[in-house]
């Protein structure tokens, strides 16, 4: 499954809701798969994506989603144990897991030697888990996350793909624009 | 009025209602009264980038956030505060309880203590030093004032002086 391709199927079944990427290609390719002011796109602050998302959760009604990396989760694995304690029902975390650290040389990461971030979800509390390897499998679970009550945790695997070109967006007018859609 | 009392009365009077932060025994006097009052939604993170995280989330969807922490907690988190909240101009209010002042007890707490001011000075961050009850509420509300006008982090650092430090 390619990241890109799974990304514009999260986009189109995404509708209104807030959006939030794990820095580098996860967020270029969001952009590239439609840019919307209510993608929140990130440039640094590795790790903290589904940090972010759970902040958003508890401070909005809307159902939020992150778009998070095996890499970058591995980081803050604590976040997923304070999502599972605050439990918040409107939370979507897809963490897209090529098994590897990609941008800084292809180096394997700890998904491919026995870690299972969906089974870490799971003894942390989060009720809903699950672990996609193709497209139609990521469309039915992504479907049911939206449905139910969260918190939802779905660990997509992927391939790494030629990078796209980075996203021309400031992070100073992404958390303008994104906070706008937010002002009653 | 206790410090603590005077100092949650200062964030209720800028909006900041939801509270991301890692347990010090000394702030505790505040965090608790913010987790029994129900104006606050007050989560505990398991590290201080991730509360960081969590205050600039909220602050993204339009409700303000404030983090509190310990000195050596903020060294957990300088990137995450140069890297998300700088450049996204998030501004996230920062309460650190300072170690190595007066009376500290620990040797591994002094470093980090010291060096927390001169991090904000080169991150570019203005901070305010909390060391009386007296001028609390004019410190307090005023940065918090100044924090959501510019846009950007800054942080109010407690003292012994204020809180009466922590007993070995």
């Amino acid at each position: 499954m390619l990241r890109f391709e799974a990304t514009k199927l999260i986009l189109r079944l995404a509708g209104d809701r807030p959006i939030v990427a794990n820095l580098g290609p996860s967020s270029d390719e969001l952009w590239h798969a439609g840019h919307r002011d209510r993608n929140f796109y990130t440039y640094g602050s590795m790790g903290l994506c589904s940090s972010l998302a759970l902040g958003m959760a508890l401070s909005t009604d809307q159902q939020v989603i992150s778009l998070d990396g095996d890499g970058s989760l591995l980081m803050n694995m604590g976040t997923i144990a304070t999502i599972g304690r605050e439990q918040p029902k409107n939370l979507i975390v897809v963490v897209w897991d090529n098994e590897e650290w990609a941008q800084t040389g292809h180096q394997s990461s700890h998904t491919a030697h026995g870690t299972d971030l969906a089974q870490v979800a799971q003894s942390c509390g989060i009720g809903h888990t699950a672990t996609v390897t193709d497209m139609e499998e990521l469309e039915t679970e992504f479907r049911i996350a939206l449905d139910r009550e969260g918190p939802c945790f779905i660990v997509a695997k992927i391939q790494e793909a030629e990078y796209m070109e980075v996203a021309p967006i400031e992070p100073e007018v992404t958390l303008h624009r994104f906070r706008n859609t937010f002002q009653s | 009025m206790t410090w603590a009392q005077d100092l949650v009365r200062c964030l209720k009077g800028a909006d900041v209602s939801l509270i991301a932060y890692v347990p010090d025994i000394s702030i505790s006097q505040a965090t608790q009264l913010m987790e029994d009052d129900p104006y606050f939604r007050v989560v505990p993170a398991t590290r201080e980038e991730e509360a960081i995280g969590i205050a600039a989330g909220s602050y993204a969807v339009g409700r303000n956030a404030a983090v509190f922490m310990q000195s050596s907690g903020f060294g957990n988190c300088v990137n995450a505060i140069a890297s998300l909240c700088i450049p996204c101009r998030i501004p996230v209010p920062l309460f650190i309880n300072l170690r190595g002042q007066l009376d500290e007890f620990n040797i591994a707490q002094v470093a980090m203590g010291r060096a927390t001011r001169p991090i904000l000075d080169v991150l570019g961050l203005p901070y305010y030093t909390l060391d009386t009850v007296d001028r609390l509420d004019q410190q307090v509300s005023g940065a918090l004032k100044l924090c959501f006008a510019s846009r950007q982090p800054l942080a109010l650092c407690l003292t012994p002086l204020l809180h009466g430090g922590k007993i070995a």
